[in-house]
């Protein structure tokens, strides 16, 4: 489970998928240097020179290539590795390329059958044939959970398998709570925190509650900056949630307000948040990873 | 209404179909009773997960569920069918089609008619209306902020089919490229300007979807404008849309991120989304979605008139139709 005192100062990954949710017209500016795998990892190791302690990433080819870089670095037990599934940009794409959910389907079922994960295709097969939500899920995150493990090597430290946003907003506005029970069974019986990443923190925490899942031995990503950018219903309601609970298990994300606030602001906002149990700040300049990890670790170290 | 809560059927159980449910079961005055799907596998997992919600292949058999609002989400080219059954065999008075209305400006002039009929509320998915950013635009343009409009660059460009991937089968099953992602911008100018119509067009067809295509049109009081779709632009990785728009005393600048207003003779101002009280209740994916879902379940329950409505979406799919046609109309 999750070791209770340490603080993960995280770099994220959305510079390396040339993300940014302040404007897209940024991305066309920045030096796209940053989504080759050989660069990006080494702003992660440059980032880990400077006082992070770990990478959050999607897990993609990009992000598989990048840690991959690391591992042969010698640099992957430095740090933690939070992974997030699925990496729903690509899903989404695919599902538009291919025509849709049923399309998307018979594409995953095509990469599970060539992956060679023999139980993963079992569990994945038996999944549909029954039509068993819960059995599709383990096939997807022993899929996910595999090939992370290939590319990052066998002395990697995954902490935890996030799902991913629209995975479980979806079903918490489904109130799916067999689903979330499903994963964290799966979660900890592979040895992993289980882990959540929402755009609705109040809201999961509510429903959590009634529940009675004890978020505190868990992780949620969500976003928390000083202007309330991306927090729902606001920042008032979600600082209220967070405060309800006793227990380390937020890592901050979209702290910087995608670059809208300073560095300073930004870290002097989330240091004054309880239950902190992280932060995540992506990065794409050598110059933006030894300052940012030195003056969070300078705050949080 | 039947009842307190709106009794509410989803057709099409895919992407939108999805979001849209989802959206639909967080707001308090809504019951989903019922979900239409065509694929067999899709219903079978939904039965899994829409516990006590009727799974159904048909949209007849909604009849007999006492509806008060439906939401259409099947593919474009099958929008026509769904909702004239929905009207034609009495199903429900209130219906939210996702854009476009149809496929071709007959079918959404005869759907426009069959609602005017029923007397309910209708409503169309041109979930740009709702981004803070064209709000905000369009604020600026009714307080006359660059005085009169003259002219305009729009554009609606995506990544999409960069890799060539799906190209053909796949676009032409969304409604081809002016349905899937032009039909945004066309919107948002008859919402901006009024009532535009076309004025001349250069097309590029591929198989039947039109690929990249630019045309121009023309408005009130001498406005000119020229728009531009495209899948295949690799810079945007996620779907975007965007206008220039020049008036007599400034300019304005607005996509799906951020408005910025340039006064001829002053200061100019920017606002990013994060500006603009972005947040809502309940977020799935984008904001946008609760915001258009709740303004058509607040329009049903006071029985008030819901924009963009089928009248509204139906001049999208006129002007789509004359450039598929290849003509002008002045």
């Amino acid at each position: 489970m999750t070791d209770r005192t340490e603080k993960l100062l995280l770099v994220g990954d959305n510079p390396f998928h040339n993300i940014s949710h302040l404007s897209q017209d940024r991305t066309k500016l920045r030096d796209r240097s940053v989504v080759d795998p050989s660069c990006a990892a080494g702003l992660v190791m440059t980032s880990l020179d400077n006082g992070a302690n770990g990478f959050m990433f999607s897990v993609s080819e990009t992000t598989l290539s990048i840690l991959e870089r690391i591992r042969d670095a010698g640099r992957i037990e430095d740090m933690s590795l939070l992974a997030i599934v699925p990496y729903a940009y690509e899903y989404v794409r695919l599902a538009a390329q291919t025509g849709g959910i049923v399309g998307l389907a018979k594409v995953f079922s095509k990469r599970l059958a060539s992956s060679g994960r023999f139980k993963a295709i079992a569990v994945g097969a038996g999944g549909l044939l029954r039509a068993n939500p819960t059995s599709l899920l383990e096939a997807y995150l022993s899929y996910e959970i595999g090939r992370t493990r290939s590319s990052a090597g066998k002395h990697a430290k995954i902490k935890s398998m996030l799902l991913h946003e629209v995975i479980v907003d979806m079903a918490l506005a489904l109130n799916l709570e067999w689903l979330f029970r499903a994963y964290i069974d799966f979660m900890i019986k592979q040895k992993f925190t289980p882990g959540f990443n929402t755009c609705n923190f109040a809201y999961l925490v509510d429903k959590f509650r009634n529940w009675d899942i004890d978020l505190t031995r868990m992780i949620v990503a969500a976003p928390f900056n000083k202007i309330g950018f991306q927090m729902n219903p606001s920042r008032d309601e979600s600082e209220r949630a967070l405060r309800s609970l006793d227990g380390p298990f937020l890592i901050a994300i979209s702290i910087l307000g995608a670059g809208y606030l300073r560095l300073d602001e930004a870290v002097q906002y989330v240091a004054s948040l309880p239950n902190l149990k992280g932060t995540a700040v992506g990065i794409s300049k050598e110059k933006h990873a030894e300052e940012t990890f030195r003056f969070l670790m300078s705050k949080f170290g | 209404m039947s009842s307190e809560r709106l009794r509410v059927a989803v057709v099409g159980l895919g992407k939108m179909g999805i979001v849209h449910s989802c959206v639909l079961n967080v707001l308090p005055n809504v019951e989903i009773v019922a979900v239409c799907e065509k694929s067999g596998m899709i219903r079978r997992f939904a039965k899994k997960i829409f516990k006590g919600v009727s799974i159904l292949d048909d949209v007849s058999k909604l009849a007999d569920l006492d509806l008060d609002a439906a939401f259409v989400t099947t593919p474009i080219p099958s929008h026509f069918a769904v909702t004239k059954a929905l009207y034609a065999n009495n199903v429900v008075r209130n219906v939210f089609v996702e854009k476009t209305l149809a496929d071709n400006s007959e079918q959404a002039s005869e759907l426009t008619e069959l609602a005017r009929k029923s007397e309910g509320v209708n409503m169309v998915g041109y979930l740009r209306r709702f981004y803070v950013t064209f709000r905000k635009a369009r604020e600026l343009l009714l307080q006359k902020a660059i005085g009169v409009p003259s002219s305009f660059e729009g554009y609606a460009y995506s990544a999409d089919f960069c890799d060539g991937r799906g190209v053909t089968d796949v676009l032409v099953s969304r409604g081809g490229i002016l349905r899937d992602l032009g039909c945004y911008a066309i919107d948002l100018s008859l919402w901006f300007f009024g009532d535009i119509h076309l004025s001349d067009e250069e097309t590029c067809v591929h198989n039947g979807a039109s690929d990249s295509i630019a045309f121009e049109v023309k408005g009130p009081g001498g406005l000119v404008g020229r728009l531009e779709v495209s899948p295949y632009m690799p810079d945007y990785r996620m779907p975007e849309v965007g206008f220039l728009v020049k008036g007599s005393e400034g300019e304005i600048v607005v996509n799906d991120d951020r408005v910025e207003l340039k006064p001829a003779d002053g200061k100019g101002s920017t606002w990013y989304r994060h500006d603009l009280n972005d947040s809502v209740p309940f977020c799935l994916g984008l904001p946008e979605y609760y915001r258009e879902d709740l303004l058509f379940i607040e329009s049903v329950i006071g029985q008030c008139r819901a924009e963009p409505d089928f009248d509204m979406a139906a001049k999208v799919d006129d002007i789509i139709c004359r450039i598929e046609q290849g003509g002008r109309d002045d």
